[in-house]
């Protein structure tokens, strides 16, 4: 469902993702790990069409990003994570209008999946108000609102749970698992070791633009030869345990 | 004081670094800025020069002319500092990002309100002046004072701003302290209709029209005490010019002494009575502006019958964006407010033309009236331009952060940028179409020359408003802290420029043909093949221009944002 093929992006001469290659299968949630800087957030730019890579492709549906970018975004739902949106229109208003942008038709539809979204996510008793009113938390729901709107094949998510609580934390959880369960490829990076472990069903670790390992958390264990928590795993890959750990 | 200086310090240093530490890129367009701007200076430094000497010539009322001059000029200059301050104080005072992080520090509110005080003084200072000083510098350069000219020059100046921005802060400081909550709308509509009635008070206050109307007088003596009367005293404006007045001519200094202690004193008691102000306004104000604000508004959601007819003539994607333009547009009370100002200035404008004193003119009317109606072309072109710096301009930066929207939705750029172009078409059709009918209508012309003014217009148009979009998108700053900074950087000046250039050359294309036409008109002579093709191909070419104006700066635009990381 998503295949990046020598994916690179170089940044005022420092590459920030180096010849990327990966395959993600229909109906997987996918986590990206890596520590800061270490070109997660470049990379799910590209693959949501907001950056342009330096070299490589990006095929996401069999369709290849470059060549009919449109087609491509019509099957993906982007969750960035910093959810900055129009801060003057309602949640509803923007809704309908991320919808005509994804070529929705206007009708009960439409009017359908807003409700159920916006009951979801709680947000029902917000849609009348200014975005500009919301929380961090009930913007970053209401972007995950506008991501599910046009039921995508592929949801790219940037760092799903900042600014959640642990309730809407948990509803994000459920609705990753349940969305692949439908077919749908979740591709999410994070920081957190925890969600990665509870939510993925292949992690890959990222150091420098590039990827160091990939597999299922038993997986990781091995090429990592430690057992225990994620997190050892994790510092291990990427060498920067051994300050912690000694 | 330690605090006013750690303030202002870290001000100065996120400043020196933003200079030193500019990319290649940014230096190079520094340092064309730079010299854009100081041939502007240069240019106005002539032009002020050559109006001086001309008044010098003017036996009698040249230098009372001069005199006059110096007085509308400080007094416009104050104004503009007035009006600039109330603005960027509420800016520097309540809604920039890095207060909350100020107010959470053991900083005394005394110094953190010195230090915004000070930032505003700055901010809405340094432009006034800047375009003051050639005018000035002229003043000196044609009278030749002593050198104590340039010393009161500087440190009058520097009082004037010191009272307009005690002024401006005040004002600010009331009206956030009044107004419940975030209550911007009320604030800002309050200051704007308080600063259009100061502009009219200062507009009265120096009464042009008696420079230009002489016969309104009964003699000649009665029209030189007219411009010798004095304006009012109270006026800081008034103490500087006599001051400086009385240096250029090197009159006695009499009243030198008591208006350079006026301006100081009304400066210094300015900023004390700001600073127990701030003691008791400033803080309330400030978590006020903080208190969540909660409006439901209601309306329909859905797409109106508007955004469907659109729709279904442009696509819903691109009627969705220009409904959504319009919404944010209208919901910002930032942006809709100056919409009473463009209002004023079309008032002003429209009122200018009535009140020109035509029929004294020693030239044939009609002729006049039809060349008038050209050059008010030219004017309501560089209106348009003005107006489309703040508001075409920054229209795709007006996006923000939220631009990851449409970047990652399947609407293809060139229709996001085409939308943005149609939004803003129509409303500027309507208002070149008015500067220029109804100036015309007025004016009494021709219906030639009506005519070939609003078709004109209507061409020039296109290319103003496809040069500002093209522009912006060349010229994009999506993480703008206030959408208004866009118009002033870089791009903004370029597309001033750019835009003054394809005005000029549409007028200069059609001057030869329009003067040819005119002038076989009123000799009642028929003019040959040859002036019919010369005609022929420079009205073509004004399409050329209009068409290349349309099409290359939305397709640059396009591929810029395409590249746009």
């Amino acid at each position: 469902m998503i295949e990046l093929i020598d994916l690179t992006k170089i940044y005022r001469g420092i590459r920030a993702v180096d010849g990327l290659n990966l395959r993600v299968g229909e109906g997987r949630v996918f986590g990206f790990l890596g520590p800061n800087g270490a070109g997660k957030t470049t990379t799910i730019r590209m693959m949501a069409g907001v950056l342009k890579p330096t070299s490589g492709r990006i095929l996401i549906a069999g369709k290849d990003l470059a060549r009919d970018p449109s087609a491509v975004k019509r099957c993906v739902g982007f969750i960035p994570d910093r959810p900055f949106v129009y801060e003057k229109l309602t949640g509803l208003e923007f809704l309908h209008f991320v919808g005509s942008l994804y070529g929705l038709a206007d009708g009960s539809e439409t009017e359908r999946r807003i409700g159920r979204l916006m009951e979801t996510f709680e947000l029902t008793n917000w849609g009348d108000e200014l975005v500009e009113s919301y929380s961090h938390g009930m913007k970053q729901r209401l972007v995950m609102c506008s991501a599910l709107l046009h039921e995508p094949r592929v949801l790219i998510v940037d760092e799903p749970m900042v600014g959640l609580d642990p309730k809407a934390a948990r509803l994000v959880k459920n609705l990753f698992r349940g969305q692949a369960g439908k077919g749908v490829t979740v591709f999410m990076s994070t920081h957190s070791l925890e969600v990665a472990e509870e939510v993925c069903d292949e992690i890959a670790i990222i150091r420098s633009g590039k990827v160091i390992a990939q597999g299922d958390a038993a997986s990781l264990r091995a090429q990592a030869g430690v057992d225990g928590s994620l997190e050892r795993v994790f510092f291990t890959l990427t060498e920067e345990g051994r300050a912690v750990h000694g | 004081m330690g605090d006013l200086a750690v303030l202002l310090g870290v001000r100065f240093r996120a400043s020196l670094n933003r200079m030193w530490r500019a990319g290649p890129g940014r230096r190079k367009r520094i340092i064309v800025m730079g010299v854009l701007g100081a041939a502007f200076l240069f240019g106005l430094f002539l032009v002020s020069c050559r109006v001086l000497r001309y008044f010098q010539s003017v036996e009698l009322i040249g230098d009372l002319l001069a005199h006059q001059l110096l007085g509308m000029i400080l007094l416009t200059f104050f104004s503009l500092l007035l009006f600039s301050h109330v603005i960027s104080a509420l800016s520097n005072l309540y809604l920039s990002r890095d207060l909350e992080f100020c107010h959470a520090t053991p900083v005394s509110l005394e110094g953190l309100f010195l230090s915004r005080f000070s930032l505003t003084l700055a901010d809405s200072s340094w432009m006034p002046l800047i375009f003051g000083i050639p005018v000035f510098l002229a003043y000196g350069f044609v009278y030749r004072p002593p050198l104590i000219f340039y010393w009161s020059l500087v440190h009058l100046n520097v009082a004037m701003a010191m009272i307009a921005g005690g002024l401006g802060v005040l004002i600010t400081m009331v009206l956030v302290y009044v107004f419940p909550a975030r209550r911007t709308r009320d604030i800002v509509m309050l200051m704007v209709l308080f600063m259009v009635g100061v502009l009219y008070v200062l507009f009265r206050m120096l009464r042009p029209e008696r420079m230009v109307d002489p016969d309104a007088f009964f003699t000649i003596a009665h029209y030189v005490s007219s411009l010798r009367g004095p304006e009012w005293e109270f006026l800081p404006t008034h103490w500087a010019t006599e001051v400086l007045w009385s240096q250029l001519t090197g009159g006695s200094g009499g009243r030198r002494a008591l208006y350079t202690a006026l301006s100081w004193t009304t400066a210094g008691v300015m900023v004390v009575i700001n600073v127990w102000a701030a003691g008791a306004l400033y803080f309330e104000g400030f978590s006020k502006s903080q208190e969540a604000k909660r409006k439901r508004l209601g309306g329909r959601a859905r797409p109106g019958r508007v955004q469907k007819g659109l729709g279904r003539l442009l696509g819903r994607d691109m009627a969705a964006c220009m409904v959504k333009e319009l919404r944010c547009f209208l919901r910002d009370n930032t942006q809709w407010t100056q919409l009473l100002l463009l209002a004023a200035l079309v008032v002003v404008y429209v009122f200018n033309f009535e009140a020109l004193p035509l029929d004294k003119s020693p030239i044939r009317l009609d002729f006049l009236l039809n060349e008038l109606a050209f050059l008010n072309l030219a004017l309501a072109g560089f209106v348009l331009s003005a107006v489309s710096a703040r508001f075409v301009f920054p229209s795709v930066s007006s996006e923000g952060r939220a631009y990851w929207i449409v970047r990652s939705s399947p609407m293809g750029l060139s229709r996001f940028v085409l939308g943005k172009y149609l939004t803003f078409l129509a409303p500027m059709m309507v208002l070149g179409e008015i500067l220029t009918l109804l100036t015309d209508w007025l004016l009494e012309v021709s219906p030639f020359m009506m005519a070939l003014s609003g078709v004109t217009m209507l061409f020039m148009v296109c290319g103003i408003v496809a040069l500002g979009i093209g522009m912006g998108a060349m010229y994009p700053k999506f993480d703008h802290e206030n959408i208004a900074q866009v118009a002033t950087g870089f791009g903004g000046v370029m597309f001033m420029i750019v835009s003054a250039l394809f005005i000029g050359l549409v007028i200069v294309l059609e001057a030869g043909p329009v003067y040819l036409l005119f002038r076989a008109q009123a000799g009642g002579i028929r003019l040959g093949p040859g002036l019919r093709l010369f005609i022929a191909a420079s009205l073509a070419a004004v399409v050329l221009v209009n068409g290349a104006a349309v099409y290359y700066p939305l397709k640059k635009g396009i591929g810029a944002l395409r590249n746009h990381e």
